[in-house]
């Protein structure tokens, strides 16, 4: 097995780990005996990643910046199997989701994680959430730093937090370390951007108050270029400012992003200053020798250049059609010449997306033992993705990964759906978001019809909480309830890439369950029928406007 | 949440502490997986009167509920909401077909 | 409420001064013992805490967290050395928190608290963050480590 080319755990972390999961153990323990009532006893259980849904407990692990190695990958099928039903659903923010876990098993599930330096600490909870990143990171040709060296420092600086783990809501990091940005910051509480300035000093732009849920708003500049050894002492002073001012009397209202709106970001840097100015030359600066140490856990594997034009690759191009199409949609440049990132879709055609059985994962790993340095990465669009493969291996990649089924062409496009768990399996959700995907899915499996089609993202939330991320699809999906019956509102024009943020338009009324896939049809068509060359279906809606759709949609349906 | 229909019939629901399981009340107190078994409630005062049994039974569950439900004229019995038809027989799509369709 | 320090198991007697309110305290400052909302600023009371020996900071809910921001700002900016105690809604799962924010006296009604207590500091072996209870974190034993590595070689 390759040697890992990211953060490893020494013994301080590992210790950690392990005594969690004995607190843990005994706190579940307090409950089953009675000892805690289940209102004691949730918020503890909710912090260790664990959720009561309609049908079972959920447990959330973390995948800290989205970055596992294949024995990790290995470790997730095995519990998968053990406990659960022999599958996970890979999550928007980079984690796994097992749907079935009993409470009586948990504490064994996270010693088993915590074999391989992994946890759900912190996936749920009024506190810093696992902190995400750009799913190329280390790979991208764009890229100025690793982000996931921040994430690390962030991790551990945010991991038991004994001043916020009580926050009046949630509180969600993401960091990029491209100018094409991949993790969107922009809707996150805190958003991250490395960029290098005309000093050629490299740090942070410090986005805040970003985020979707029922009040969908883009985050702020709350400083432009922020040195990088102050980055916890910065976000120290921003939590705090948070934890004492956020509103607490209502759950709607309670996120940072609110405080900005209704404060203002001018007040709200003013506090967030004025804070860091006490404290920035306290313990928090970190050290150089402590970010060389972590940084230098994340130098990249030594690939060695190699040929960019491959015989075998170009013959196969001509002879398989599905094989050219996912090069174009499933591969992405990499930063040494030769090498391609190349991603896995976990939405082959009809299936729930982001899904993966245990047998899966464990195909998965074996391919990236053999082709990708032993890494996987998850992305925030709920697929797994190999960040090292040579482009001479493609050709193996492609038929190992299409005996897995996650070797369709389709990344990027209408059928890489993101959708929420929705009414299938969650608490909170008002209507069913996986067989709708499904049925879109299903409606344009077929890959050149996709790839004609172009860039097109749809993402499906069954709630307004927007787990599905619905503000920002292209086409966005919500699912509603009205008076029992599950009907699903269209918007249109949302965008989370390449650091042009922008929140989607509500169509017209909310349009019956079974007539989702025929709207979705009629959108298309008007695309197709009006857009010119080079257009995506979101740069033709914003240059004709909603009401071509809207006709097309409110006439069809 | 889906919000609860209204309508005469009920059934008091919960989840089982250990696992998570959808259960029901049943005549004799007990909380049982399969709704069938469900004590029903006709009325309003008799809803109210289940729903103090479910919480005096609480032990090992959490957070009992009134569900609304339909009996047909075999007298089988079925929630009203989709939500809780979902709770009471599962996933509306086959989470493991998905391997069938990965390897077809 | 039962009243609990560390050192011992079983609750404590309150012998201490009565706190006032703090709308109360603010009248002259010279009140010893002051009782705060979460909400309170804890800025006010900077420039007489010589003359105090007990602030009583409060938990609506346990979920509510405002008071550890108080707290650390009272032991860690201002650098009051009395006593300082957390009230209301206090749970033993709570201590490692309340310990490393400079809290030490509580008030619960939970069985356990005090064996609880006893071994919230041990609970974990590790701390992350520099607070000021003065507790080695993970980076500032690391860098310890790599520097006695360097010496050696």
């Amino acid at each position: 097995m390759p040697d890992t080319h990211f953060y490893r755990y020494d013994d301080y972390d590992r210790s950690l780990i392990a005594e969690r999961v004995e607190q843990f153990r005994d706190q579940v323990r307090r409950r089953l005996a009675g000892e805690l009532t289940e209102e004691q006893f949730k918020p503890l259980r909710l912090t260790n990643g664990l959720y009561l849904q309609l049908h079972a407990y959920m447990l959330r692990i973390a995948i800290p910046y989205g970055t596992l190695s294949s024995r990790q990958l290995r470790k997730l099928a095995d519990i998968a199997r053990r406990f659960d039903r022999g599958y996970g659903h890979f999550t928007t923010r980079q984690n796994l989701q097992l749907n079935w876990i009993k409470l009586e098993d948990a504490p064994d599930a996270l010693a088993a994680l915590a074999e391989v330096d992994m946890h759900a600490i912190q996936t749920s909870g009024n506190l810093i959430r696992n902190v995400t990143a750009d799913h190329f990171a280390g790979a991208a040709v764009d890229e100025i730093e690793d982000p996931r060296i921040w994430c690390e420092i962030i991790r551990q600086w945010s991991t038991f937090h004994p001043e916020f783990s009580f926050l009046p809501r949630k509180f969600k990091i993401a960091i990029t370390g491209s100018p094409n940005d991949r993790a969107a910051v922009r809707v996150h509480d805190v958003g991250l951007r490395l960029w290098r300035n005309d000093q050629d000093d490299v740090g942070f732009e410090v986005i805040v108050g970003g985020g979707l849920g029922r009040t969908p708003l883009i985050g702020k500049t709350l400083r432009e270029f922020l040195p990088k050894e102050e980055l916890l002492a910065y976000l120290e002073a921003t939590l705090r400012v948070y934890n004492r001012y956020g509103r607490r009397d209502n759950l709607y209202k309670s996120r940072i992003k609110i405080l900005v709106h209704e404060v203002g970001v001018e007040k709200v840097r003013e506090e967030v200053e004025a804070e860091f100015a006490a404290i920035k030359d306290g313990a928090l600066k970190l050290a150089p020798e402590t970010i060389e140490a972590i940084a230098r856990q994340f130098a990249p594997p030594p690939l060695r250049p190699k040929r960019t034009r491959v015989p075998e690759v170009e013959a196969l191009k001509l002879e398989d059609r599905d094989f050219a199409l996912w090069l174009i949609s499933n591969t992405a440049p990499h930063r040494v010449p030769g090498h391609a990132i190349v991603t896995a879709s976990l939405k082959p055609a009809g299936a729930p997306p982001g899904d993966a059985s245990a047998v899966q994962m464990e195909g998965i790993a074996d391919i990236a033992d053999r082709y990708s340095q032993g890494e996987i990465r998850v992305s925030h669009e709920q697929n797994l993705v190999l960040p090292h493969v040579a482009i001479e291996d493609l050709p193996a990649v492609y038929k190992a990964l299409r005996r897995l089924g996650f070797a369709e062409a389709n990344v990027g496009k209408i059928t890489d759906i993101i959708a929420c768990p929705g009414l299938d399996y969650c608490a909170l959700a008002n209507a069913r978001s996986i067989p709708v995907a499904q049925r879109i899915s299903l409606h344009f499996a077929e890959l050149a019809r996709q790839h004609d089609i172009g860039d097109l993202k749809i993402k499906i939330s069954g709630c307004i909480n927007a787990c599905g991320h619905h503000h920002v699809g292209h086409i966005g999906i919500l699912g509603v309830d009205k008076n029992g019956v599950e009907l699903y509102q269209i918007s249109l024009g949302g965008d989370v890439d390449f650091g042009k943020t922008t929140l989607g338009t509500i169509l017209g009324p909310a349009v019956a369950a079974d007539k989702v896939v025929e709207a979705v049809d009629a959108l298309v068509a008007t695309y197709l029928e009006t857009r010119r060359t080079g257009e995506r279906f979101v740069d033709t809606y914003r240059r004709i406007g909603a009401q071509p759709f809207k006709d097309r949609v409110y006439g069809a349906v | 949440m889906a919000k609860n229909l209204s309508g005469d019939l009920q059934v008091a629901s919960a989840n089982r502490l250990v696992d998570g399981a959808v259960v029901f009340l049943d005549g004799a107190g007990q909380w049982t997986e399969r709704l069938e078994r469900a004590e029903v409630a006709r009325d309003k005062r008799s809803a109210e009167i289940l729903l103090e049994r479910a919480k005096t039974e609480a032990f090992d569950i959490v957070d009992p509920f009134l569900v609304a439900v339909s009996e047909d004229d075999d007298g089988r019995i079925e929630p009203l909401s989709l939500r809780e038809k979902i709770r009471a027989s599962g996933l509306t799509f086959a989470a493991i077909a998905a391997d069938a369709v990965r390897y077809a | 409420m039962a009243l609990y320090r560390e050192g011992a198991i079983e609750p404590v007697a309150d012998e201490g001064p009565v706190p006032v309110a703090f709308a109360e305290w603010l009248k002259d400052g010279k009140a010893p013992a002051v009782s705060l909302a979460n909400t309170d600023p804890v800025e006010a009371l900077q420039p007489h805490l010589g003359g105090l020996s007990l602030i009583v900071l409060h938990f609506p809910k346990f979920s509510d967290g405002r008071a550890y921001s108080q707290a650390r700002l009272l032991r860690e900016r201002f650098g009051y050395r009395g006593e300082l105690r957390a009230t209301g809604g206090v749970l033993r799962d709570q201590l490692p928190f309340l310990l490393r924010c400079g809290f030490d006296s509580f008030e619960s009604e939970q069985t356990g608290f005090g064996e609880a207590l006893a071994s919230a500091r041990t609970l974990f072996s590790v701390v992350y963050q520099p607070t000021g209870d003065g507790r080695a974190t993970a980076s500032q034993l690391r860098l310890q480590r790599r520097n006695v590595r360097l010496a050696a070689d």
